[in-house]
């Protein structure tokens, strides 16, 4: 891997336009990432999914090279129906459009040429590698006082001219005092056998309110790793959904360092997996000052031969008096082939907290199927009737009703 | 109707209904009366296709083989089981399951599906004849119902679904004075000369209510004695252990 990530690194550079010192530090990162490689097992994070090996097995080489300098077609048909919004479309991992038509253009700051986002924590050697090889990328300011209208969807699109490859994208957000932003995150994937590499930086002002929907639905074999690294000033909040269904291998990590009093931290997702997919979700919640409150529900659904994992950690600083912090992790193995794990932990330094986890792993109930078969519903409609019910609280939890309805609609759940 | 011909039945080695023969005819109501264990809910479960018992003798509805018909089937058919222990089922919506239920089963008889007005129509209906709390068809199915309002929802389900044969499983136990004559009353209103009913209970009460034309005693997985609505005053009188 060593010797073709460089030869890549090196053709990117030649036909890049990025300055000398953008090249310099971009062969810091290229040397950070290759000191560790692609994650493994052996590092606690990634006990349940070595990423290493599942890149080796379903990709084999990857290439690191990308050709920015021609643009794609945007293919419209993608675009949500029935919602007005905002957009921002990535093809292939390059940006082809940020279009921001519903909102009051002085409120909002899009800078083209934000670079690096460094700030993460120093040991992810996927953030080096996305550091190294990421193009162009965007950071957008909500400016104080500013709600955007209408929600901001990010569709992350690939087309079948790309194949094994790594694809790398990083947005920034900055949402100033009393600011909000509804943004939705769309994973429509026309390309086999990539891995997508997805860094995502949130700074949340005083008041500020962000709703992020991570939707990835669609059926695809691409390996799909996303990180949201999200700070907190005084009463902010974070609200984050993840529908996590559609990928091979799909690993959400969100970091969410609660730094203001009141602020708090909201996740909700759902699993929904079937034969040979794998996915996981990552939390680290760090509650650091006093009154803080986070909340997160986790719910599988797994069908034959799929695994899913939650590893959500909820660390409590020693100042961080008055905490209040709860997860809670459910799933239905719908056969015995499939597996879920899950691992809580919370690391607590103050004494006046509240905080509490809990995990449960079961099959469908066979007493509730053959009561609604009773009333004449086949053994499928029974099924499905008995898992939307298990998923709709999770859905139901989107504070946004809009969107909550258009998720209903996107997974087929009824009320 | 109901043809239920030396039918036994075990639960790994353990012997529940020995034996056992019923005919029910279109427009009867049976009561099965008889004490815990003596195998009522057993024949509940069986003739509306639960599985996980080992099976011998022959059940007919309208001369098809009951045992080749899968659970739906028979509720297509019109076998409906009112449940001794409705279950709650989280995140169902009562009105939902009802309407999923009816069109199902109208589908499969040919019938026309109902559309959501029609469907709210019918079962607002339904639902104040049985003094059956309309919000609650909005609520999840069964969850946080007290006893007597889970059983009310499966006479509600009943009379939605006006199946040929109904079966309570101590439908009665549970419920107050004032529920039990709703609940009476929706089974009268369904009686008629297409409709059957094989009623299971512990107690006459319910007898009081809903006049059987046949009682039997069902003890130790047989019937050991059948007769009119009288023999439920009897046994009443006398308790299951001085009846033999």
């Amino acid at each position: 891997m060593t010797e073709q990530i460089k030869t890549d690194f090196d053709k990117i550079v030649k036909t890049s336009a990025f300055s000398e010192k953008d090249v310099e530090q971009k062969k810091i990162y290229l040397n950070k990432f290759l000191k560790t490689g692609f994650p493994t097992r052996k590092l606690e994070n990634w006990k349940f999914s070595d990423l290493s090996q599942i890149i080796k097995k379903s990709i084999g080489e990857l290439s690191f090279y990308n050709d920015y300098s021609f643009s794609n077609k945007v293919d419209t048909s993608i675009f949500v129906e029935g919602l007005e919004h905002n957009k921002i479309v990535f093809i292939n991992g390059r940006v082809e459009k940020v279009d921001f038509t519903h909102e009051d253009h002085d409120k909002i700051e899009i800078n083209s040429d934000f670079k690096f986002v460094n700030r993460l924590e120093h040991n992810n050697s996927l953030l080096s590698l996305n550091n190294a090889f990421s193009n162009k990328c965007y950071k957008i300011t909500i400016k104080k006082n500013y709600s955007l209208k209408k929600p901001l969807v990010v569709y992350h699109s690939t087309n079948n001219k790309i194949k094994s490859k790594n694809i790398n994208l990083k947005l920034e957000f900055q949402l100033e005092q009393n600011s909000s932003l509804r943004l939705i995150d769309l994973f429509n994937d026309g390309a086999e056998n990539n891995f997508i590499n997805i860094f995502y930086n949130f700074d949340l002002k005083e008041n500020a309110i962000l709703k992020n929907y991570k939707i990835d639905k669609l059926q695809n074999k691409n390996i799909r790793y996303s990180y949201n690294n999200i700070e907190q000033d005084n009463n902010s909040v974070s609200e984050t959904f993840v529908l996590s269904s559609g990928s091979n291998f799909s690993k959400n990590e969100i970091n969410c360092n609660l730094k203001g009093e009141y602020s708090s931290a909201f996740v909700n997702g759902i699993f929904s997996l079937n034969e040979g997919q794998h996915h996981e979700i990552r939390t680290i919640i760090n509650h650091l000052v006093e009154n803080t409150k986070s909340y997160q529900l986790i719910k599988s659904v797994l069908g034959e031969n799929s695994k899913s994992a939650y590893q959500g950690k909820i660390f409590v600083d020693s100042k961080a008096q008055k905490t209040d912090g709860y997860q809670l992790s459910k799933a239905i193995l719908l056969d015995e082939t499939s597996e879920f794990n899950a691992k809580p932990e919370l690391e607590i330094y103050a004494d006046d907290v509240k905080c509490s986890h809990g995990s449960a792993s079961g099959s469908l109930d066979e007493n509730s199927i053959f009561y609604l078969m009773s009333r004449g519903l086949s053994y499928k409609q029974s099924k499905e009737l008995l898992i939307n019910g298990f998923l709709l609280d999770v859905v139901e939890k989107i504070t946004d009703t809009e969107i909550k309805n258009l998720v209903k609609n996107m997974i087929g759940l009824k009320e | 109707m109901l043809k239920i011909n030396n039918l036994s039945v075990n639960i790994e080695d353990k012997s529940i209904l020995k034996d056992f023969s019923l005919n029910i005819n279109p427009g009867e109501v049976h009561a099965i009366m008889g004490p815990n264990g003596s195998g009522k809910s057993t024949l509940s479960n069986i003739l509306s296709g639960k599985k996980g018992y080992e099976i011998s003798g022959e059940v007919l509805f309208e001369n098809n083989n009951l045992f080749e018909l899968e659970t739906e089937e028979r509720a297509h058919k019109g076998i409906f089981l009112a449940f001794q222990y409705p279950l709650e089922i989280p995140g169902v919506n009562t009105n939902i399951f009802l309407k999923t239920s009816l069109n199902a089963i109208r589908k499969a008889k040919g019938e026309k599906e109902l559309d959501a007005i029609e469907f709210l129509k019918l079962v607002k209906e339904k639902a104040r004849e049985l003094k059956f709390d309309e919000e609650k068809l909005n609520r999840q199915l069964n969850v946080g119902f007290s006893g007597g309002e889970k059983k009310k929802n499966e006479i509600l389900q009943m009379s939605m679904l006006s199946p040929k044969l109904s079966i309570l499983d101590e439908t009665d136990s549970g419920l107050d004075i004032d529920a039990l004559k709703v609940v009476s009353d929706g089974v009268n209103t369904l009686r008629g000369k297409d409709n059957s009913f094989l009623i299971i209970t512990h107690y006459q009460r319910l007898l009081d209510y809903i006049k059987p034309d046949f009682v039997h005693v069902l003890m130790n997985g047989k019937i050991i004695k059948s007769g009119g609505p009288e023999l439920a005053l009897e046994l009443e009188k006398k308790g299951y252990e001085n009846f033999n």
